[in-house]
């Protein structure tokens, strides 16, 4: 085991869902609470969302350093980069925990894909996957290794469900059913209902509630 | 078990496209040559190989990998440190240079999970010393001695891999189909056995790389906003 591993948790989800979102709204609770955070984002076509995060969280607010927020083409194979071979992101993480010891998580999104994406256990410590209501209230049903494995389930835009029909108390069924009673939250990224919530399981089950590394040193 | 056996079989998971080293993420700057339309038939891309293996691959990745096979057999790992630092030098766009150290670094690593060669420690160790750069070819010359492959099969495997690499990109980017994709490889095969014959002999003195037009292109691909390769 490397003894400079920083924990890490992958988010992954399809195209559209929230992951990005989703990690904007996280990183200022988790940043409020003392921890410093890094964002490896796995884009399928572009830097774009990298370029986002870079510039909502760093440039806009200073929650991290610019260059802790790194954009990774997939070459078309977002699943790939996460799971069969993920060489590269291995590569900038390594790369990352021997210049920034200081930090305490990184966050890794993958490229959207479809509902079969799971992280490598060599990649991500803990992984969260992610839906929204537009897809239908069949989605957590329909199941999939994302929905079945993840160690959080997060079901986002939630405050669209009557727009689309999604019945959510049906999701929340199923998800239990399908999930083994594995954690679920039901997020709304537009109003950070939720977000609390998805901040509090990475504190606890990644973090496993110790303080930031800033604040231990100083002790 | 013979041991020509067991390099077979340490050609074939090297050569596996599930073997992980990343640089299915790479496509050498082909994507803007592709968005551009300057390649767009299956002929133009195999000539477009052709020039990467007679212009770079060949004279330069495939020249230092074999004389890393000659280094290991001479127990002369300065020298193996001063080949990785020339090559490195050779590759002359940023994200390619990138993108080479770190899929070398973690296919070391990778064998290293699961071989124990003094070769493999002593390369590693020199990697997070910052004396050697990890620059691909040598790790792949590395990891293939430490599997047991020759190094004329290993040197072929680098020429094949890389074709394999472009062709794949190209069949992601939709300029072929999967019947003209494996045509393309089979026509590029006497360039490839020409090229590990004309180079296998060849001192580390004798490396050379000059494809002036493909770095200008690699360099306006790293640059661009939207892409789905790293160059």
């Amino acid at each position: 085991m490397n003894q400079n591993r920083i924990p890490r948790v992958g988010i992954g989800g399809p195209v559209g869902c929230g992951k990005t979102m989703l990690i904007e709204r996280v990183v200022p609770v988790l940043a409020s609470s003392g921890y410093s955070v890094s964002i490896i984002s796995n884009d399928v076509i572009s830097k774009e969302d990298a370029n986002r995060m870079r510039l909502n969280l760093a440039t806009k607010r200073g929650l991290l350093p610019e260059n802790l927020v790194v954009g990774l083409a997939t070459g078309g194979c977002p699943h790939t980069a996460v799971r069969e071979d993920p060489s590269m992101n291995l590569a900038v993480i390594e790369e990352m925990e021997t210049k920034h010891q200081e930090l305490d998580l990184i966050i890794i999104e993958s490229g959207g894909d479809n509902i079969t994406t799971t992280f490598s256990p060599a990649l991500a410590d803990y992984f969260i996957y992610i839906i929204d209501v537009a897809g239908g209230d069949k989605y957590p049903r329909k199941r999939g290794l994302g929905i079945e494995t993840a160690d959080l389930l997060v079901i986002n835009k939630i405050d669209l469900a009557p727009l689309v029909n999604a019945n959510l108390e049906v999701m929340e069924k199923d998800a239990k059913a399908v999930r083994d009673n594995k954690p679920y939250v039901f997020v709304n990224c537009k109003t950070d209902k939720g977000i609390d919530q998805v901040a509090s399981h990475i504190m606890h089950n990644v973090l496993f509630d110790e303080p930031p590394k800033a604040q231990q040193l100083k002790r | 078990m013979s041991t020509d056996f067991f390099e077979q079989l340490g050609i074939m998971q090297l050569s596996d496209s599930f073997f992980p080293s990343g640089l299915y993420a790479t496509s050498n700057g082909l994507e803007i040559l592709i968005h551009d339309r300057k390649i767009k038939t299956a002929n133009e891309l195999g000539e477009l190989i052709k020039i990467f293996i007679k212009q770079q691959i060949g004279p330069a990745d495939c020249v230092a990998l074999c004389n890393i096979y000659n280094f290991i057999a001479e127990n002369d790992f300065e020298k193996i440190i001063q080949a990785d630092k020339m090559l490195y030098s050779m590759k002359l766009v940023k994200e390619i240079r990138e993108t080479s150290t770190r899929s070398g670094i973690q296919l070391i690593k990778c064998i290293q999970s699961f071989k124990d060669q003094k070769i493999l420690k002593l390369y590693s160790d020199s990697i997070t010393k910052g004396e050697s750069t990890g620059v691909y070819p040598v790790c792949f010359a590395i990891a293939s001695y430490s599997l047991g492959v020759k190094k004329e099969h290993a040197a072929t495997m680098l020429l094949y891999g890389f074709t394999v690499g472009m062709v794949g990109a190209a069949l992601r980017m939709g300029i072929v189909e999967h019947f003209e994709a494996q045509k393309i490889i089979d026509d590029l095969k006497n360039e490839i056995a020409n090229t590990v014959q004309k180079n296998i002999n060849k001192s580390i003195s004798e490396m050379w790389q000059f494809a002036p037009e493909i770095d200008i292109v690699q360099i306006t691909h790293e640059r661009l906003a939207e892409k789905m390769f790293i160059t």
